[in-house]
């Protein structure tokens, strides 16, 4: 099984924004769009991995986006993946 | 019979030429990376919106705005002017405005004072454009909550007093909607420095852009009433109108094709620097202005020291119809220019030259001193055919 874990934005100029804010920072992501197992206000999300998300969460927060919400996906062969709301809070 | 020229003297409506990139910049987003912004989440949509952003970005470093967010596209400087106009200011309120003022003001603050929602008042301009600053200060009503500034006027180029009108509003509580669609990309405009509250802007005059495209700052705090909602690609499930900026004021599919020129445009003027076309501009009017002068039966409006003013001179010849003048320069000598009101009937007033109009001459960055050369060769045979 493979995971991997996605960032919302509540629209695509956070999205955008967040892309130029992390270009720079020694993480590797990528701006996809959202997948259809995830409710998002905006149709492109940051895919990570999931060791990173917390720490990009916090370089863009540190930057003022908004964000919406924090998700992992599980993949198996060609079956619809699960989605679930990771609280990064705690 | 003269050789038939193509000089273009007619800047202060839109910029011509641009610089090669911008040509290039719009044709290359409409071939190569057209996706409809924020929609689909490909590749080209992606691009599309990376544009844009960095465009964005690129208005921000121009007029030192920290946060992206509080830049918004529109139309041009109009449509932002009614943006703020229409989405700022609630039933009874009092704003001042300018004679120099351009219609993209009068007429949206004259619809709401018609409608009776809010009251107005003019600060009159002197024969050389400059608002009558001691009027300003005695015009204050305690429901005054917009003052509005044409940085530039596009019949004189005199440039207002901005610091000290904006103090002024200050003082009050008066929030600041600055227009500077004959400054943005000529004048250095810092909106941190100059506490600028709104400014409109457009991207087809000084910032070497296309048409249909130019924007906005709202200052944080400022929430203003979108003029206009619909699709932006984000919080499709709900009948409301994201509240976040930009997309608060934006919506519809985006000029990314223009915003590509655009973007061309603003990066030409880092290139070359904003205090060097400053002063490359305010050699053209010293060169132009200096010429005309010594010119009999000719009037010219606007300041006398350049200094107070951008690349925009107005004239007339005595006896002669302004639009005349204009036909005959096309006509035999190719020389493109303005004539008439130019929007802005209230300055006419204040010079003195309404309903008649005058013949304007705005030279841009390219114009070199021999064009000046043949431009003034042309008026003054039209002088000495017109007055004998």
């Amino acid at each position: 099984m493979v995971s991997s874990c996605y960032i919302t934005f509540p629209t695509t100029f956070f999205a955008i924004r967040a892309e130029s804010v992390l270009k720079n920072q020694p993480y590797s992501f990528k701006m996809v769009p959202v997948p259809r197992s995830i409710s998002s206000s905006c149709g492109t999300a940051l895919r990570c991995s999931c060791e990173d998300i917390s720490a990009l969460k916090n370089i863009l927060l540190q930057n003022d986006l908004e964000l919406e919400g924090f998700y992992r996906l599980e993949e198996s062969g060609l079956k619809t993946p699960v989605a679930t709301t990771l609280d990064l809070d705690h | 019979m003269n050789k038939k020229l193509n000089l273009y003297f007619d800047n202060a409506a839109t910029s011509w030429p641009k610089p090669e990139a911008v040509y290039g910049a719009a044709e290359r987003q409409m071939r190569e990376a057209c996706g409809n912004p924020g929609r689909s989440g490909h590749t080209r949509t992606l691009e599309a919106d990376r544009l844009i952003y960095r465009t964005r970005e690129a208005i921000g470093r121009l007029f030192n705005i920290p946060d992206p967010a509080r830049v918004v596209f529109a139309y041009n400087a109009t449509d932002a002017l009614n943006i703020v106009i229409k989405g700022f200011l609630e039933k009874g309120d009092h704003v001042l405005y300018t004679a120099m003022d351009h219609n993209s003001v009068l007429r949206p603050l004259g619809r709401l004072r018609r409608d009776q929602l809010i009251t107005t008042t003019i600060i009159p301009c002197s024969f050389q454009g400059f608002p009558d600053l001691e009027y300003l200060e005695s015009a204050y009503q305690p429901n005054t909550r917009l003052l509005v500034i044409n940085h530039a006027s596009n019949v004189t180029g005199t440039i207002a007093p901005l610091k000290e009108m904006i103090d002024s509003a200050h003082k009050r509580g008066v929030k600041v909607l600055v227009d500077t669609a004959q400054t943005a990309g000529v004048l250095p405009i810092d909106v941190q420095n100059d506490h600028i509250d709104f400014l409109a802007f457009t991207g087809h005059k000084g910032l070497l852009g296309p048409t249909g495209t130019g924007g906005l700052y709202v200052s944080p705090g400022n929430d203003l009433k979108p003029l206009r909602e619909g699709g932006t690609g984000s919080q499709s499930e709900l009948d409301i109108h994201p509240e976040s900026m930009p997309e608060r004021l934006e919506a519809g599919t985006m000029n990314s094709a223009g915003l590509a020129g655009l973007l061309e445009g603003i990066n030409f003027i880092f290139d070359v620097g904003i205090k060097e076309i400053q002063e490359s501009e305010l050699k053209l009017r010293k060169y132009l202005y200096a010429k005309l002068q010594s010119m009999k039966s000719l009037t010219l409006y606007g300041p006398s020291d350049s200094n107070q003013a951008v690349a925009v001179i107005s004239f007339s010849i005595e006896n002669t119809d302004c639009g005349e003048i204009g036909y005959i320069l096309e006509s035999s000598y190719g020389i493109l220019c303005r004539t008439g009101l130019h929007c802005a009937p209230l300055a006419h007033q204040a010079m003195g030259t309404f309903p008649e109009g005058t013949v304007r001459l705005s030279p841009g960055f390219f114009t070199r001193e021999e064009d000046i050369d043949h431009l003034v060769h042309a008026i003054n045979e039209i002088i000495r055919f017109t007055t004998g």
